[in-house]
């Protein structure tokens, strides 16, 4: 019994050696492995061989602990950044860098990463340097974010440019012939509206398109409404995709057509009826769209006298813009045009 | 659209004949390859497309043109940062003084 009491007493005390010990490091060496910010030890000796990796720099970086300890830091380092980084992170390491180093790192796997990687040295008492504690921030997410809010500040930029100079055009073309300045007023007006409607569909449809049903509703809208007309259109076709490019085009082409039907045409008597309809025609060559406007009832029709605008908007823009062939004819019983462009196969959600 | 509208009534006042127009590469490499032309101008952005095969064509034809864009540059074409560039919106006298430059520095037709 005695013995086994004296056994328990050493026991005891290697015990509470080994707690103190924990206490004292313990949570910090299970802090550092487990801690979401990848850490290394590296020894201060020529190409500073790895000696401490945690969970988080091998998720980081892709390697098994085995392929990193032991290793030369620089030399895996070097492994997957470019070669002008290679310097700064040496100068890090002598202390003589200003700035934390950025660096852009190519995983085992070929994925990339960027890091800020932070170099403290870790000295004796008499400041000699034993050994580098490296530790990283992934900022992939940052730059990722900064990529994309250039890339947006870019494209709104072009937008902006673009448009500026589609309403230098509209207030150019309204100029061009002389005539009231109320008129010129309201016919600036009334393409601006329609733009800055096609924008807003393309912008509820996070500018990667709209559907033709959605973009005819939203051409008309003004007209419907405004004078009343809803009962005399009809609309029949499906809400076919189109493209943001297609979109701003055509809604200028139905603007400009509804402005006639409500000048001269099948809007400017009480009886007059406007069909709009389309069919998908699929070609190997790719899909197009084939779009009727039709005016019936409207006063006796005669042949404009100038080409304007809108006959351009109809006969050359979208030519040329779309790439589609349109025709336009005053009949005598009603204005008729027929849009042809191609679109891609699918459809509007 | 409307600004190739604008462009081509400017054109057509300073008494240009024969104005055409594509909406795309292919169709602007297609008109090349039909008609023979003074000068040109090119928008860089064609929808989902860059316009620099037809730029390229131009070259190898000795065709003068002038870029527009609304963006200001070339990425990574700077090979064509050299050449003459109308920045979206620009004032009318701009896209006639480069048109005048253009067909001025144009190369006199040899005598048959």
């Amino acid at each position: 019994m005695a013995d086994v009491t004296a056994k328990s007493d050493v026991q005891k005390e290697g015990e509470a050696r080994v707690d103190a010990f924990r206490q004292d490091l313990g949570p910090f060496v299970v802090a550092a492995e487990k801690t979401r910010m990848p850490m290394v030890f590296a020894d201060e000796e020529p190409g500073h061989p790895i000696i401490f990796a945690n969970d988080a720099f091998l998720a980081l970086t892709g390697y098994e602990r085995e392929e990193v300890l032991a290793k030369s830091f620089q030399s895996l380092l070097a492994e997957g950044v470019d070669a002008e980084t290679m310097p700064i992170v040496d100068a890090a390491f002598r202390g003589e860098c200003e700035n934390d180093p950025e660096v852009h790192y190519k995983r085992k796997d070929g994925s990339e990463f960027w890091a800020k990687m932070f170099v403290s040295p870790v000295c004796e008492e008499d400041g000699t340097v034993v050994q580098q504690f490296v530790s990283f921030v992934d900022q992939t997410k940052h730059q990722q974010d900064n990529a994309q809010c250039k890339m947006l500040i870019d494209e709104l930029n072009h937008r902006v440019k673009n448009t500026l100079a589609t309403v230098q055009s509209i207030v150019t073309q309204a100029l061009r012939h002389p005539a009231e300045p109320a008129a010129i007023r309201q016919a600036i007006e009334s393409r601006l509206m329609a733009l800055s409607q096609s924008h807003d569909l393309l912008t509820s449809g996070n500018w990667e398109g709209a559907g033709l049903h959605d973009l005819v509703d939203t051409a008309l809208h003004p007209f419907k409404v405004v004078a009343g007309h809803a009962e005399r259109f009809t609309i029949v076709g499906d809400n076919v995709h189109l493209s943001p490019r297609t979109t701003l085009s055509l809604a200028i082409a139905f603007h400009e057509l509804a402005t006639n039907a409500v000048k001269y045409g099948a809007f400017s008597n009480d009886a007059g009826t406007i069909r709009i309809d389309w069919t998908v025609v699929e070609e190997e060559s790719g899909n197009r769209v084939l779009i009727h406007w039709l005016e019936r009832d409207g006063p006796k029709v005669t042949q404009p006298k100038g080409k304007g605008f809108g006959s351009w908007v109809l006969e050359r823009g979208i030519a040329h813009e779309l790439g589609g062939k349109v025709t336009l004819e005053y009949l005598t019983d009603g204005v008729a045009c027929t849009i042809d462009i191609p679109i891609s196969a699918k459809l509007a959600e | 659209m409307l600004v190739l509208m604008n462009v081509e009534m400017v054109l057509e006042d300073l008494g240009c004949t024969a104005i055409s127009a594509a909406g795309s590469v292919a169709e602007g490499l297609s008109l090349l390859a039909q008609q023979s032309f003074d000068a040109a101008i090119l928008d860089v952005n064609l929808g989902e497309q860059k316009s620099y095969p037809v730029a390229d064509k131009l070259t190898e034809r000795g065709i003068r043109f002038v870029f527009s864009t609304g963006n200001g540059n070339h990425g990574d074409r700077s090979d064509l940062d050299d050449r003459p560039m109308l920045k979206k919106p620009y004032l009318t006298e701009d896209l006639i003084t480069v048109f005048e430059q253009l067909i001025a520095d144009m190369p006199m037709p040899t005598a048959a």
